[in-house]
């Protein structure tokens, strides 16, 4: 049961960023997808199951509102998170930019997918200047994190700073 | 039963694998039958507490901006009672300046004090006439409770009172009872005094002083103060008389200058 405990915690925090978060940090039209990050970053450290079980319920609480279409992202979500994990396990991924490609090119396809069937009326290079943006600064999330991750930033570090 | 424990052992990636996409599709088959449920729950734990949050924060910023727009409001509402108050004071006082005649042969030009000088007690004001409002040295200054003092010297726009509370101010006054004669006088030791009235006099407190006509500055009858007391020393030939002003001269505001251009 505790092991749950950190899975449901991503889940609050995915729904955070579903209510306010997202609209807080957004840069120029540029928004995080915490969701399908949460869902990498779980297939790059945890086991298949676990990311895939995650991909699902992290899909229904993101998705929740989008009525007929929910169960398709919900696949979605379980497929990056299912084909990410593989990736994981065939190719080598210690160095953190090779991970950071990993992330880049998941939410990309995410941000393309939910963009090309739920992004409105928007013409093709507003779409994909979204889908881009989207996609580079979630990135720039991901790096900060595996940089926290690696040790390279560290709170002393930050302290010797300042 | 083993048999069942041992084959969801083999294949239980795949068992996990196939409830994800069963479930998947179940969202995708019949979403009206599975999502309302679902929906309930996931926005009743994962989403509302946050939506909660949000609207909170959103209220708080409401009414921080309405606390910041009821301060102003209060801070200019406190400005606006305190102008009403000015005006009602003033109305009070203009109220009671009003039916207020001049002597006989003078005509009134309001004026108002700007300031007051003196060391304790005030001996000059500065007033808002002057030689443009045809204001002349000599002319007598009163309010509606009596005699002020003098105009002692004139610019522009601007004019000098010299006070009866100047030391070196003379009025040559009478008793408006007894119609006997002195000269009314500021020390700063006594305060304001009549002089120059005979021990045998019959003044008594409570009389009062008028300006006498006497000296050619002050029209006869303007109230001066009323004694407050009498000494008749002994082998002196006046009286020591005290008088209280008719005019408070710490507060004096709207006042009028004797014009005599009308006798």
């Amino acid at each position: 049961m505790i092991r749950v405990i950190p899975f449901l915690l991503y889940l609050w925090l995915a729904a955070a960023h579903q209510v306010f978060l997202g609209d807080i940090t957004s840069i120029a039209g540029a928004v995080i997808n915490l969701p399908a990050l949460l869902v990498l970053l779980v297939s790059l450290y945890k086991s298949e199951l676990d990311t895939c079980w995650f991909a699902f319920f992290i899909g229904m609480v993101a998705y929740i509102g989008y009525g007929d279409a929910t169960g398709w992202y919900i696949l979605l979500m379980a497929a990056i998170g299912f084909g990410t994990y593989h990736v994981r396990v065939r190719i080598n991924l210690e160095s953190v930019y090779s991970r950071l490609v990993v992330v880049f090119i998941g939410v990309l396809v995410h941000n393309a997918v939910v963009m090309a069937t739920a992004g409105g009326d928007g013409s093709f290079a507003i779409l994909l200047v979204r889908v881009l943006s989207g996609a580079v600064y979630t990135s720039v999330v991901a790096w900060l994190f595996f940089l926290v991750k690696e040790g390279k930033i560290t709170y002393q570090k930050l302290r010797a700073i300042f | 039963m083993s048999w069942f424990t041992n084959l969801f052992a083999k294949h239980s990636r795949n068992i996990h694998l196939g409830l994800i996409v069963i479930f998947s599709a179940g969202f995708i088959a019949a979403p009206a039958a599975v999502m309302p449920p679902v929906r309930q729950v996931i926005v009743s734990v994962f989403h509302f507490p946050f939506a909660h949050l949000k609207s909170s924060i959103a209220e708080l910023r409401d009414e921080a901006a309405e606390n910041d727009r009821l301060r102003r409001l209060l801070t200019q509402s406190s400005m606006t009672i305190a102008m009403y108050e000015e005006a009602v004071r003033e109305n009070v006082r203009l109220r009671s300046v009003l039916g207020f005649e001049p002597p006989p042969g003078y005509e009134l030009l309001p004026a108002e004090v700007i300031s007051l000088a003196g060391d304790f007690t005030p001996i000059y004001a500065v007033i808002d006439k002057g030689a443009s409002d045809s204001v002349l040295v000599d002319q007598p200054v009163i309010n509606q409770q009596g005699l002020i003092g003098r105009v002692s010297s004139v610019s522009q726009d601007y004019a000098t009172i010299q006070l009866l509370t100047d030391p070196s101010n003379r009025v040559a006054a009478r008793l408006a009872r007894s119609r006997e004669v002195g000269i009314v006088k500021f020390t700063s030791s006594r305060g304001m005094i009549l002089d120059n009235l005979p021990v045998q006099g019959t003044v008594a407190p409570g009389d009062t002083v008028l300006s006498s006509g006497l000296g050619g500055v002050y029209p006869p009858g303007l109230k001066v103060g009323t004694v407050v007391e009498v000494r008749r020393p002994d082998l002196e030939p006046f009286c020591e008389i005290t008088i209280d002003p008719a005019v408070n001269f710490y507060s004096i505001d709207e006042i009028f200058i004797l014009k005599t251009g009308a006798r």
